[in-house]
């Protein structure tokens, strides 16, 4: 196992945030194209979502999503930050429990207790590790 | 009938596998605009982006991230329309396997063991969570 590295604030804020924001696209996502038969097309789909107010909670966390993570990007190694947002996986599953009324099965919570298992030995590695060129613009010296 | 029905669902799978490859691309390329740029590469392929005057700015890798997530988006509505749930949701988490392979391929970023059994427990959870 590799040496733990502590992880920046702003690195843990960003990923925690993207947990939520990822939340709450999946599921207005779904609530915008909830009552939509499969049967309809693409473009059906999309017109009838354009109608749902879901539809603008989604569009407006996504853009907020994408400055979220392009700040979580700076600091954080790619291959680090984006297997934690697999947690919103099981946010949305115990949403969708919960509002469902659904059992949880032990299946699911195999599922869910690998997926924490998957996203514990990804913290474990050190947060950036992407090659930086040395002295060629000078910028490789805030690093460590 | 039969038969068309299991071609939709082979032209299903492969358009998983499309759509995760696109969609770790997209991240990719978000990565790089988000590092200031094509320094981030390795070696070879930095070399190559920075002679290339539209891939040496950050905001051309932004606009190109987002682009191919729109598409991306586009992809995963058709692949759920053609596809169970069960079967697309773990399918999905591909796209962890392929962001790993381009950020180790050119970001030169350390997936090592441990990064590698992470992202299999993560593909494991979701095929479990999808029975």
């Amino acid at each position: 196992m590799e040496p733990a590295v502590k992880i920046p604030r702003s690195v843990i804020i960003g990923i925690v945030l993207a947990i939520v924001l990822d939340t709450v696209i999946q599921i207005s996502w779904k609530m915008a194209v909830e009552g939509v038969s499969a049967k309809c097309s693409l473009v059906d789909t999309a017109l009838i979502a354009i109608r749902n107010p879901y539809f603008y909670l989604a569009m407006t966390a996504f853009v907020a999503q994408l400055f979220n993570w392009l700040r979580v990007l700076a600091e954080a190694d790619l291959s680090f930050a984006q297997p934690f947002t697999a947690l919103s996986y099981i946010t949305v599953l115990g949403i969708s429990t919960y509002s469902l009324h659904e059992r949880i099965t032990p299946t699911r919570l195999i599922g869910v207790a690998l997926i924490f298992a998957g996203v514990y030995f990804i913290s474990r590695t050190s947060h950036n590790t992407s090659t930086q060129p040395i002295c060629t613009t000078g910028d490789g010296t805030s690093r460590g | 009938m039969a038969q068309a029905v299991v071609s939709l669902k082979i032209f299903g799978v492969m358009l998983v596998f499309v759509a995760m490859f696109v969609e770790s691309f997209a991240q990719l390329c978000l990565k790089v605009g988000a590092s200031g740029g094509p320094a981030v590469f390795s070696p070879p392929y930095r070399a190559f982006a920075q002679k290339s005057g539209f891939l040496d700015s950050s905001i051309s890798w932004k606009i190109l991230g987002v682009t191919l997530y729109v598409l991306e988006v586009f992809l995963w509505t058709s692949v759920l329309h053609l596809l169970d749930v069960s079967v697309a949701f773990p399918m999905g988490s591909l796209c962890f396997v392929g962001v790993a392979l381009l950020c180790r391929i050119f970001l030169g970023e350390a997936v090592g063991r441990v990064r590698w059994l992470g992202v299999l427990c993560i593909i494991a959870g979701t095929v479990f969570m999808a029975l």
